[in-house]
């Protein structure tokens, strides 16, 4: 059972898994943890055997977190934080920094505070404070009266101690249930604390951290606050990125299909498929690389319907440029403007489609290799192959045109 | 001294300026003895150029807001498709 636990917890969850949940939890559970995390975070949908117990849970942290104590919102998400990083777990300090940049704490800070809060250019009184649970948390048996003490002194009050004695015992419920079961993190960590720190003897060595962020971030993702309007339950944001992406998208399916009147039904298509996804979306990849996926996919889905796809599947053999006759220095001048689009669609469309779908991307979206290899679920090299040989094949389309002995 | 299977297989990032400083000038000595990559360099950076500028396959502009309106009233409406291509974020 638990091994099946982890095996959901850890993935599978990229479909249908989200209205299960909000079929499963009570509406209340649902909003409160979309409305505090912005999502409801994998933890809690890696639990649904038991949605009573989720609801209890959920019910706690309304209760100890997100309503209002004598410690600010803030203050609590630096306390889950900082024990989080000291019991090397990763993935609630993804969770945390991303709720504390919701309420206005940058990353960089957040980052700093998991490493090492004193550090991290905090008031004082809270430096103090993250001291005092991450003494809790990691040496509890040489907690001592001195160490209530050293809050006291920094004006906190006995209710305040309180709170910060019970968010430790909260943090370590959580670590101890995300440990369990074996959740990964919502997003990508900002901190990946290796796993050989989770053997206590290397405790000690536990400042060897990554220092730097190089991945995908939903929140850096610039559609990031209308997407999350949009899974909050305002519809009509929706159109925003409709009247955002409706370009990208169309020249994406027009390279595929080729015909304008059947691009604007699979822009419809691809939109609303997004939409309906969009409770799914992890943030993975940026929205608009997500979309133009979806995109991709709904165009190949009406060619295969139309029996008019050729294989995707890669091929080795190697391709062999011919007519290798020199071009004129500047072949364009020859032609109108609207004569250069015509060929140019006219030629890009004879192409097989794995390499049109690329070289489209690449050379008119001008998406980066890496978003063209995500966009299409390749590797970078893979991607990099397909778009030279889409380049090499339009070439030798265009010798014709375009090399000093042709004449207009 | 490279040859020209090498070059070809490098010219992909040498056009979107993506090599090394010690691999391009390898492959610049490479194109300056050999006529046919010469050729097909610059013919490929030409197609390039004029791919990039035609204006292929634009969104005209007049159909942006309506398409806007046709996929909000869909949604609006509760339009469902085929849920048979899942998308993984």
């Amino acid at each position: 059972m638990l091994r099946a636990l982890r095996i959901r917890g850890c993935g599978d969850f990229a479909m249908g898994f989200l209205p299960e949940m909000d079929d499963a939890l009570s509406s209340e559970s649902l909003s409160a943890l979309k409305r505090n995390f912005g999502l409801a975070p994998k933890i809690y949908r890696a639990q649904l055997l038991r949605p009573d117990l989720v609801d209890a849970q959920v019910h706690l942290l309304d209760q100890m977190l997100f309503t209002k104590g004598a410690l600010s919102r803030v203050q609590k998400e630096f306390i889950l934080l900082a024990v989080s990083a000291e019991n090397n777990n990763s993935y609630f300090p993804a969770l945390h920094c991303q709720t504390l940049q919701f309420l206005g704490i940058k990353p960089e800070q957040s980052q700093q505070i998991a490493i090492d809060h004193r550090e991290a250019n905090l008031p004082p009184p809270d430096v103090v404070l993250l001291n005092f649970a991450r003494k809790l948390a990691s040496e509890p048996h040489s907690f001592t009266d001195s160490d209530v003490e050293s809050l006291r002194k920094s004006s906190f009050t006995d209710e305040q101690i309180l709170e910060a004695v019970l968010m430790v015992g909260l943090t370590q419920l959580l670590n101890c249930i995300q440990m369990g079961l074996g959740t990964e993190p919502d997003f990508k960590p900002r901190v990946i604390f290796p796993l050989k720190e989770v053997n206590p003897v290397a405790l000690l060595e536990r400042q060897t951290l990554e220092p730097e962020f190089t991945g995908d971030f939903l929140a850096d993702d610039p559609d990031f606050e209308i997407v999350e309007r949009v899974r909050n339950g305002e519809t009509d944001a929706f159109g925003e990125l409709v009247r955002k992406h409706g370009r990208r998208v169309y020249r994406s399916l027009l390279g595929i299909l080729g015909k304008p009147e059947e691009t604007e039904d699979a822009l419809q298509d691809a939109f609303l498929k997004a939409f309906q996804h969009l409770p799914n979306f992890e943030g993975r990849s940026r929205f608009s690389t997500w979309l133009v996926r979806i995109a991709i996919n709904t165009g190949l889905q009406r060619l295969r319907s139309q029996k008019e796809v050729d294989s995707l599947d890669e091929e080795n053999e190697e391709f062999r440029p011919r007519n290798i006759q020199s071009w004129m220095d500047t072949p364009e001048e020859c032609y109108s403007r609207e004569e250069l689009r015509r060929l140019v669609e006219k030629e890009v469309m004879k192409l097989p489609v794995k390499y049109r779908v690329a070289l489209v991307l690449r050379d008119l979206e001008e998406l980066s290799t890496e978003e063209a290899a995500a966009a299409l679920g390749l590797s970078i090299p893979g991607v990099k192959a397909r778009i030279l040989r889409g380049r090499l094949m339009l070439r030798e389309a265009m010798v014709p045109y375009f090399t000093k002995v042709s004449a207009k | 001294m490279i040859s020209c299977r090498d070059f070809i297989s490098e010219l992909g990032n040498l056009l979107d300026d993506d090599v090394a400083n010690e691999i391009r000038e390898q492959l610049q000595a490479h194109l300056a003895h050999c006529n046919t990559c010469q050729v097909l360099y610059d013919s490929t950076r030409k197609t390039l150029h004029i791919v990039t500028e035609s204006g292929s396959f634009e969104y005209p502009g007049p159909i942006a807001e309506p398409l806007v309106t046709k996929v909000m009233d869909r949604i609006r409406a509760g339009c469902q498709l085929p849920n048979n291509d899942a998308q993984e974020s």
